[in-house]
Parts: structure tokens; C-alpha cells; sequence
């Protein structure tokens, strides 16, 4: 995911905790026996998830979070190769842009191969996102994932109605000022593809990024309200001030579910213009080693750590957002949920959604999209 | 008499609890230069604060040629007041704070510019100065420019808080006398206020001494010189020999020293009161010359003062001081047993 | 009289320069050097790197590319210009605002409440401990619907109204209850500098409120009021949070602008381009204002000799 999930952490840590303080360059080329850096999407970095492995193995961890997927890829790309032990980003970076840029380093496959025997469909042996190009090198293992399109209060929009409009719902003209725009940018610009009837992830004709501008457009013009933080997205729509909003998925509706909103429910459409007419995109969290040249032998062991029922659990329910885990196959795991954190994270549609989407991947003509998005987000 | 410019009748101010000003009555002539004297807490700084109407009176009547003028704002009285700071205008030029009061009053530029120019000239300031910098201005300047510009405001009755007592000695020597001579020129009442009875003896044509809120002696400054009200003004006055004395059948009898003295012609209506002799009243007695009071005891110092001598001779407990001019400085020298003496009519009686 | 003056200026005068001179060798210099070459890498390097940037080909990280001005004409060819302006639109009215909104706070701190100026500056310090995010998150939580404003008024009066949110008058609300501090402790300096005793000289000799405001209070306390009203507009020409939380995006702000183009768009070099002229913009305002403004002239310190 590259969207803020930075700002939520104030709120939740809200007496005004200091801010991680950023590991230190200068360690890098001490003995790296016992200390751990990570760089992961928040979860990773709390210390419910960390201390027990600070006290099996008595190491120093530091884990900070980042704001987006490429922030965090820049930081290795200017340097921090040297500083970083372990990166955890969503599904398409590792393989399209990580491993071909030497970022990170392949995994022992005998060591990790073994725990895709517990993973929930598609995400068992042979996930592609996973392995290099040619299959041959493990690149991570996966963890949290989650459906990720747009989000209703199912007391003004029913759960079956906006499962068939779809994306259709931004469309309507009559629903202009009804919505808000959660600006993880780049997720907005997929979901604007299939709004103007586009797969994003192919490339796209002239006529076919003028039917994006259009749509870009039109629901910047019809949005209520935007904003990058799902705290204050939830809070609009609970209160009435939106009736939806765009960008959005378990991940943006389970803390507001899990405190008792049940009526916030993120939708997967249907049907839509993706890959076998598929109508909305699931995230997956690949967490890999980054090659760095005096790499800490602790990073596999971390990786290995993770795989634990009670720390499959801790990842799950970390802080601020709530998401299902791929280790939930394995009852071993799954019986460390109740049924409030079931329900919060939507397990009751969690495969139907799961089969009406498509993997998120990269989008080739993201960069012009993105001004053609910002123009309209500035313009509208 | 005519009638007075200001008439204070009952005047007092209450800060709270604290009774700053306590009931006084004065009357300032038109064209008078009138000081009043007091050390710092005595209410004078309040008193003339109130006379320029920054300050609201708790109870009393201030009035202005026979008008109340207690609720009249400060830029409704036409008074006007030099502050001891100054209150120069530090972001203006010396010709700009002088024409502030006519550009108030709305003169034409041209107009506030001659008379800007006749002020300089009066207070002896080269006319370039009227593009000068206050700040470029040194304290003697300075002066004068506030009070050309109070001038230029063309008040009944000029105010002055301490507007000297930031200036060395000798530029403030001047400067009192160059006020006496304005005060001439300008024919206008100035009220001023000061801690230097030195000061205010140089200037006016009558002071008022203060203390505590009150009022404690007021006239002439050679009234106030030879009269003191009490011991209060004669100490304020200087350095003055003082000795608690108490009225019997033969004088008065003093107990420090033990033996008995005459006083100034005039009862000493006092169970308790004191004696006050100036030092240039005291001198040594030879051998053979007289005195009406005389007292032995031991010469232990000696200071310059420039054109006069101070002695100090200590008798006991008591402690004497003698001034002499340079030229007749006593001959003797230090730890000398020595003789002094003084006529009873160059002494003053005072109470408390 | 005349001759004393001249002295004493130029008394003060040399050792001032003679000082200045002795500088160039003083120990004080020798033993500031390491401080001095920790902020200029602290501060300068961070800068250059953005400027060099800013010349790079779109979308590259590193410097190694022939420098090229494609970057600024992407930002002066697109529709930036509408950032630029309704930053600068609003800083203008957040200034102009709380010129008016803290002349009589600072009036009454500086010569009026006495000890009570204590308490007023502890309650405005006190929450900027609070992250700004959390203040104005705050406010949502009063100004949304059902929250504790209207929420309150439809409870109580039974009154349904909208909220002001996700528009520009929440900006500027932001904008003026975050930026408070920084016009209103400045102008409470400038205004402590004017003297009792010059206020009521003005007011002795005539002057009305009104005149003595305009004629003195104002002039003297510009110092303050120019360094705040500065310090203000550049803060909130580079403000971010308040048009996220309180304005929905109502506003795309110039730095909202640079920070897509650092993050999501992934285009250091536009993001470079659009901090550059961001600065030189700022940078520009600030020396023609304070050079403009002859600030030695107002404090009194004149110096044309």
C-alpha cells in the first residue's frame, strides 16, 4: 500500500509519543549480531509484534514506518541499502522494481517454502509476486493483505446495491458532494481507470487516458471532502457529512468496524473492465531482505518469527488498521481471532470479495495519469 | 493676589489600599515657576500626573482658571508636560517631534515648519538639526528638544517630571539655569517637579516640599532655606547638623551632649524637638574668642569640596559637620582637640 | 553644546566598527568555526541538494544527468499557478486577519494585564505541545456534523445546521488558530518597545486615540509587527495540514503540490523545481519587505552619518 497510514498513528498514539527515532546510519558498519532495522508499513513496527523477538534474541530492533512505497524504495535507492535489514511493501514492487534494481536479495527457499503450506488461496506455493521474473529466486514471503476499492455507510447505500454500481456510484451525477476522496493517490488513479471503464494495469490508448481525465475530473469536482487520512474519512462518514468515499477496503474500515460501525463496509464491486471482468484489486504485503552489504543475520530469522500463530495474530491487530493475514488457513492462527475481529476485517465476504478482484500490480502509464490527476485534483 | 492659574483643593488619589496623594490644597500663580520637592514614594510624580490629566483624581478638585478639570482628558487640557524620559518621538526627525502638537491641531505643514524653526532658534539649536535624527541627538539636545516641543503645544502651565535627573552634574547646572531664563522669556507657569532641593532652589519662585502624600511645607525658596517646617525639610536640604534638644527653664538642654544650648529667639513650642545649625554656621572658636554654644571634641576628617573645606569633628557619640571656604581653612591638623561654636540665630528650630 | 555632541557620537561610533574589524581574528570566531561549518552543511547542503535537483531530468534520483530546465517549464506550463496563488491568496487573508485579530491581545498583554499577560501567554504556549495535527483534528471533531458544535445546537435547540468543514473558511480558520502564536508574540515585542511615557506625550500634546495609535503606537511596534506578519505569511504560505484536515483538500496547497511530487508522483526533480521557487519566492518577499522597511530607522537607531 502506499498510502499514509502515518497520520493515523498520531491520532491512535495521540499523548504525543515522539516519533520513532530513525535508526542510525552510522551503525551500519558495526558488528550487525544483534540489531535488527526494518523498514515496514505500521504494524511491523509496534511493539507488540517486536518485543518478544527483542527478548528471544536480546538484539536491538529498530522499525520504522513509511509513508508509501516508493518513499520507502527512495530511501534504499539513496543509500539506505546500508542500513536497512528488512523492507516490507505490497505486492508488485519486490519483484518489478526491487529485485531488478538490486535492492534486495533472494531467500533460502528450503527455510521458507515450507510455511506457504498453511497459506489461504492464491497466496500458497507458487504465489507469482513472490518469485523473480523466471521464477527461480523466493524474493519475500506474504503476510496482511486485503480487498481494496471504495468504502459505504450501508445504511444510505445498501451492501448489494454498491456491489453491483460499482465504480459506477462515483459516476452518477446526482451523488456529487455525497463522497470523499482518501488520497492515497495512486490507488485513486486505478480506481478512476475502472471508473472510466480502463484496466489499469495495461497501456492505455490516447482516447483511453482521456476517458481517465474525464473521470478525474468529474469526481474531484463531485467530492465533499479530501483527505489523506482515514481517521477523519471514517469520522465524515459516520457522521453523515459523506455517504461513501473512494479508496478504501478492509484495511480503511475495520478500525471503525471493530469500535462497533459496523454499518462502514468496504465494497468489492462485482463485475468491471479489470482482467476477466473482474471488478476491484486485492493489496498483499511482501516482506523481503534488502541486499545490504553488512546485512544482519537476524533479518531471516525475523522473517521466520512472523510466521508464528501469535504473532500472525499481533501483525493482524497491530494498531490503527486491522487486516486479514494469508497464515489465517492454518487453524493454528485462525482460532487467535474472536468473532468481533472477524467481523471487523469482513471474514464472512472475504473470499467472495477476494474472487471478484485482481492483484495489485504496477501501472505503466502512471506517470502521466498522475499529473493528469493532480492537474485535475489542483483544477477541480 | 490675582486669582490663581490652578487651585488644588482636597486633592487625592487612592491606588487601592494606598493613599499615593493625601488631600492638598495649593494655588499656583499665573506665571509662577513652582517646584515641588520630594524623595521618591512621596506622591509628587502621582500629583503632577493627575495636573496633566493622566491620572483621574479619587477625590478633590483640580481647577484650571477657576473651571474643574478633573475628568478633562490629557489631550483636552491645555497643558502640557515634559516627561523624565522625555518621550521623545524616537522615530522621527528633531523637526517632526517638535511640530507633532501643531500637526495635532491640524496647522498647515508650512506654518508648523516656521514655528518649528523660531523654537530651535529660541532653545539655541543650530536650524539643521530640524532633519536630524533624535537619536543622532546628545542629552543637552535632547532637552531642549522636548521642551521646544512642549513649547510648540503653546500651554497655560508646563509640566515638568524630573526631566533632569538622568543628566550628569554639570550639563544639569546648566540646563537649570537655561530653564530659569526660558521660564523668563516665555512669561508661562511651569510647574515642576524634582528630588533635588538643590534644584528646585536654583529655579523657583516657590517650592513645595512633599512627603508622604502630603504637602509639608510650602513658600519662598529662602523661607523654606532658613525656615525649615521640620526636620524632615532641613535634612532634605543637604547635610545639616541636627541634635535632639529639650526646652527647660535655662534653654534648651541636649541630652547626647550633656549640657545645655541656645537656641533661635521664638518659643520651641515642643516637648521633644530639634536644633538644626547649617556647617557653614559652625566655626572653630580659638583660644580666647566666644560663642553662645560651644562644644570640644576631636577633629577626625577632613574632605575637599571644591571651593569649601567639610570637617568633621566628633564630639561623643555626636557627630559634627564644620564648612569652611578654601581660604579659611583651619590650620590644625587630624586627632587635634578642637573647639566649635555657633550663635544661637543661625540656628532653626524644627519638630519631627 | 554642539561640539560635546560630536564627540560623544563619534565616541560610540568607533568602538563599534573598531570591533567589527577585530572579528576577522577574534577567538570567538576561531572557536564558532565548528558550529558555524555544522550549519552551513545542516542547512545549506539540504538546499543545494533541492536546487541541484531541480535541474535534473523528470522523475531521475540521482545527479548525474545534463541539467535541464524541462522541470520549471512543466511547473510555469501547467496549472501550478492556481497553487501558487490560492496559497498565497490565503496566506494573505490569514495574515491580514490576524493582524486585526491580535493588535488588541498583544495591546493588552504588553501594557494592560499586568500579571495576568503570565497566564494568557501560558495558555496560548501551552498547546503547542500538542501536535498540530491532533489541534486540528480536534476541530473536526467540534465542526462536523453531529459533532460537538452542531451536534450541541441540534440537542439543545433543535437546530440543523451545516458545518463549515471541507471548505476554505475551515482553512482559514486553521489557519489563523495555528498560525495565532507566531503574529502575536512578535507584535506583543514590538508593542512592549513603544514606552508609556511616549504614548502619553502623544496623547498630552493633543493627539486623539486614533492619532496616537496611528502616529506612534503603530510606527514604534512595527518591528514586531513586520517580523510576525513575515513569519505568518511564510508559514502559511507553506502550510499543508490545515487544508488537509479542516479544508477536505478544498485548497491544493503549493506544499501539498511538492509533497505529491516528492511521494506518490515520484518526480524528485518537480517536486525540486516547485521548492525552488517556492523559496526564491519567499526568500525574495522577505529581504524586499525588511530592506524596504528601514527598521533601524524605527527603532531610533538611525544611521545616515
Amino acid at each position: 500500500m502506499q498510502f499514509d497510514r502515518r497520520s493515523l498513528l498520531r491520532y491512535t498514539a495521540a499523548a504525543g509519543a515522539l516519533g520513532l527515532a530513525g535508526p542510525m546510519a552510522g551503525t551500519a558498519f558495526a558488528a550487525r549480531e544483534k540489531e535488527l532495522n526494518i523498514l515496514c508499513w505500521e504494524g511491523y513496527n509496534s511493539d507488540e509484534v517486536l518485543d518478544p523477538f527483542r527478548r528471544s534474541t536480546g538484539a536491538s530492533v529498530k522499525a520504522e514506518s513509511g509513508t508509501s512505497d516508493p518513499d520507502m524504495i527512495n530511501k534504499l535507492r539513496a543509500g539506505e541499502v546500508n542500513v536497512w535489514d528488512v523492507i516490507n511493501l505490497n505486492q508488485p514492487w519486490a519483484r518489478d522494481q526491487m529485485w531488478p534494481e538490486g535492492l534486495i536479495k533472494p531467500l533460502p527457499q528450503e527455510r521458507f517454502e515450507p510455511y506457504f503450506a498453511n497459506m489461504m488461496e492464491p497466496y500458497g506455493k507458487e504465489y507469482p509476486w513472490c518469485y523473480s521474473p523466471d521464477g527461480k529466486e523466493l524474493l519475500g514471503m506474504v503476510q496482511r493483505f486485503g480487498p481494496f476499492n471504495f468504502v459505504v455507510n450501508t445504511d444510505k447505500v445498501s451492501r448489494a446495491t454498491a456491489e453491483d454500481e460499482g465504480f459506477n456510484l462515483f459516476n452518477e451525477a446526482s451523488n456529487a458532494g455525497r463522497y470523499g476522496i482518501l488520497t492515497y493517490d495512486n490507488w485513486n488513479i486505478y480506481h478512476m481507470c475502472i471508473g472510466a471503464g480502463l484496466d489499469p494495469f495495461v497501456e492505455h490508448s490516447e482516447a483511453e487516458i482521456a476517458a481517465f481525465e474525464k473521470v478525474a475530473r468529474a469526481w474531484f469536482k463531485g467530492a465533499k471532502l479530501l483527505t489523506d487520512d482515514l481517521v477523519a474519512m471514517n469520522l465524515a462518514l459516520i457522521n453523515g457529512e459523506i455517504d461513501f468515499y473512494l479508496t478504501g477496503g478492509t484495511y480503511t474500515a475495520s478500525p471503525a468496524r471493530l469500535d462497533g460501525a459496523t454499518n462502514i463496509r468496504g465494497i468489492t464491486p462485482k463485475k468491471g473492465p479489470l482482467a476477466g471482468g473482474k471488478g476491484g484489486i486485492t493489496w498483499v504485503e511482501i516482506t523481503s531482505v534488502v541486499n545490504n552489504p553488512n546485512g544482519s543475520p537476524l533479518a531471516l530469522d525475523f522473517l521466520e518469527y512472523v510466521q508464528d500463530p501469535d504473532v500472525c495474530h499481533a501483525v493482524a491487530f497491530a494498531e490503527g488498521t486491522y487486516n486479514p493475514v494469508t497464515q489465517m488457513a492454518n487453524p493454528k492462527v485462525f482460532e487467535k481471532f474472536d468473532s468481533d475481529e472477524l467481523d471487523a476485517i469482513q471474514w464472512d465476504s472475504l473470499e467472495e470479495e477476494l474472487s471478484n478482484t485482481v492483484d495489485y500490480q504496477i501501472n505503466p502509464d502512471y506517470e502521466v495519469m498522475d499529473k493528469i490527476y493532480n492537474a485535475a485534483k489542483r483544477e477541480a | 493676589m490675582a486669582d490663581p492659574i490652578l487651585r488644588l483643593s482636597q486633592l487625592s488619589k487612592r491606588f487601592g489600599q494606598f493613599e499615593a496623594v493625601k488631600g492638598i490644597d495649593l494655588a499656583i500663580q499665573e506665571g509662577e515657576f513652582f517646584t515641588i520637592v520630594g524623595p521618591s514614594g512621596s506622591g509628587k510624580t502621582t500629583l503632577i500626573r493627575m495636573l496633566a490629566g493622566l491620572e483621574e483624581p479619587s477625590d478633590g478638585e483640580i481647577l484650571l482658571r477657576g473651571e474643574r478639570i478633573n475628568e478633562t482628558p490629557a489631550n483636552r487640557r491645555p497643558t502640557c508636560m515634559v516627561f523624565q524620559s522625555l518621550a521623545l518621538f524616537p522615530h522621527r526627525s528633531v523637526g517632526q517631534n517638535i511640530e507633532f502638537p501643531l500637526k495635532m491641531r491640524g496647522v498647515p505643514p508650512v506654518e508648523r515648519m516656521n514655528r518649528a524653526l523660531d523654537l530651535l532658534r529660541l532653545l539655541r539649536l543650530p536650524e539643521d538639526y530640524y532633519k536630524k535624527q533624535v537619536s543622532q541627538c546628545s542629552g543637552g539636545e535632547r532637552q531642549r528638544i522636548a521642551l521646544a516641543r512642549a513649547l510648540a503645544f503653546d500651554p497655560e502651565i508646563l509640566f515638568f517630571d524630573e526631566p533632569l535627573s538622568a543628566i550628569d552634574y554639570r550639563l544639569r547646572k546648566t540646563l537649570e539655569k537655561e530653564l530659569k531664563d526660558l521660564h523668563r522669556e516665555t512669561g508661562k507657569t511651569f510647574v515642576y517637579i524634582t528630588h533635588s532641593l538643590e534644584e528646585a532652589m536654583v529655579m523657583s519662585d516657590r517650592i513645595g516640599i512633599m512627603r508622604l502624600g502630603e504637602l509639608v511645607q510650602v513658600g519662598a525658596p529662602d523661607e523654606i532655606y532658613s525656615r525649615p517646617a521640620n526636620r524632615f525639610v532641613s535634612e532634605f536640604m543637604g547635610e545639616v547638623n541636627v541634635l535632639e534638644v529639650k526646652p527647660n527653664g535655662a534653654g534648651l538642654h541636649c541630652p547626647v551632649l550633656g549640657s545645655t544650648l541656645q537656641g533661635p529667639d521664638g518659643k520651641a513650642d515642643f516637648e521633644s524637638g530639634y536644633l538644626v545649625i547649617r556647617p557653614e554656621y559652625l566655626r572653630f572658636i580659638a583660644p580666647g574668642e566666644t560663642a553662645e554654644n560651644t562644644v570640644t571634641g576631636v577633629l577626625y576628617n577632613e574632605y575637599a569640596l571644591g571651593s569649601r573645606i567639610q570637617y568633621q569633628v566628633r564630639v561623643g557619640e555626636q557627630v559634627f559637620l564644620v564648612e569652611k571656604l578654601r581660604e579659611q581653612r583651619y590650620g590644625g591638623k587630624l586627632d587635634d582637640e578642637v573647639t566649635i561654636g555657633w550663635e544661637a540665630r543661625d540656628s532653626v528650630l524644627a519638630t519631627e | 553644546m554642539t561640539a560635546t555632541t560630536e564627540i560623544r557620537a563619534t565616541e560610540t561610533d568607533k568602538p563599534r566598527h573598531r570591533r567589527e574589524r577585530r572579528l576577522h581574528v577574534s577567538p570567538g570566531l576561531l572557536t564558532a568555526l565548528p558550529v558555524l561549518i555544522f550549519l552551513a552543511l545542516a542547512f545549506a547542503a539540504p538546499l543545494l541538494a533541492v536546487f541541484g535537483y531541480s535541474f535534473m531530468p523528470e522523475g531521475t534520483f540521482d545527479f548525474t544527468f545534463p541539467p535541464t530546465l524541462e522541470n520549471y517549464l512543466a511547473v510555469f506550463s501547467g496549472s501550478y499557478y492556481i497553487s501558487f496563488a490560492k496559497s498565497l491568496g490565503l496566506a494573505l487573508v490569514t495574515v491580514v486577519l490576524l493582524m486585526v485579530i491580535c493588535w488588541p491581545i498583544a495591546y493588552g498583554m504588553a501594557k494592560l494585564f499586568g500579571r495576568w499577560a503570565n497566564l494568557m501567554t501560558l495558555a496560548i504556549i501551552i498547546p503547542l505541545f500538542v501536535s498540530e495535527n491532533i489541534r486540528l483534528f480536534g476541530w473536526v471533531l467540534f465542526l462536523i456534523k453531529g459533532g460537538v458544535f452542531l451536534g450541541g445546537l441540534k440537542a439543545w435547540l433543535g437546530f440543523d445546521g451545516e458545518s463549515i468543514l471541507y471548505d476554505v473558511p475551515a482553512i482559514v480558520l486553521g489557519l489563523v488558530y495555528v498560525y495565532l502564536p507566531f503574529t502575536l508574540f512578535p507584535m506583543v515585542l514590538g508593542i512592549s518597545m513603544v514606552s508609556r511615557e511616549v504614548t502619553e506625550a502623544a496623547f498630552d500634546m493633543g493627539a486623539s486615540r486614533w492619532q496616537v495609535f496611528r502616529e506612534v503606537e503603530l510606527p514604534l511596534a512595527t518591528p514586531g509587527i513586520l517580523i510576525g506578519g513575515l513569519l505568518t505569511f511564510i508559514l502559511s504560505l507553506g502550510s499543508l495540514a490545515e487544508s488537509k484536515i479542516l479544508g477536505g483538500q478544498a485548497v491544493i496547497m503549493i506544499a501539498d503540490e511538492i509533497e505529491t511530487a516528492f511521494t506518490f508522483g515520484q518526480n524528485w526533480p518537480l517536486g525540486s523545481a516547485l521548492s525552488v521557487i517556492l523559496i526564491l519566492f519567499s526568500g525574495t518577499l522577505v529581504l524586499t519587505l525588511l530592506s524596504w522597511v528601514d527598521l533601524d530607522r524605527i527603532l531610533g537607531r538611525g544611521g545616515n552619518d
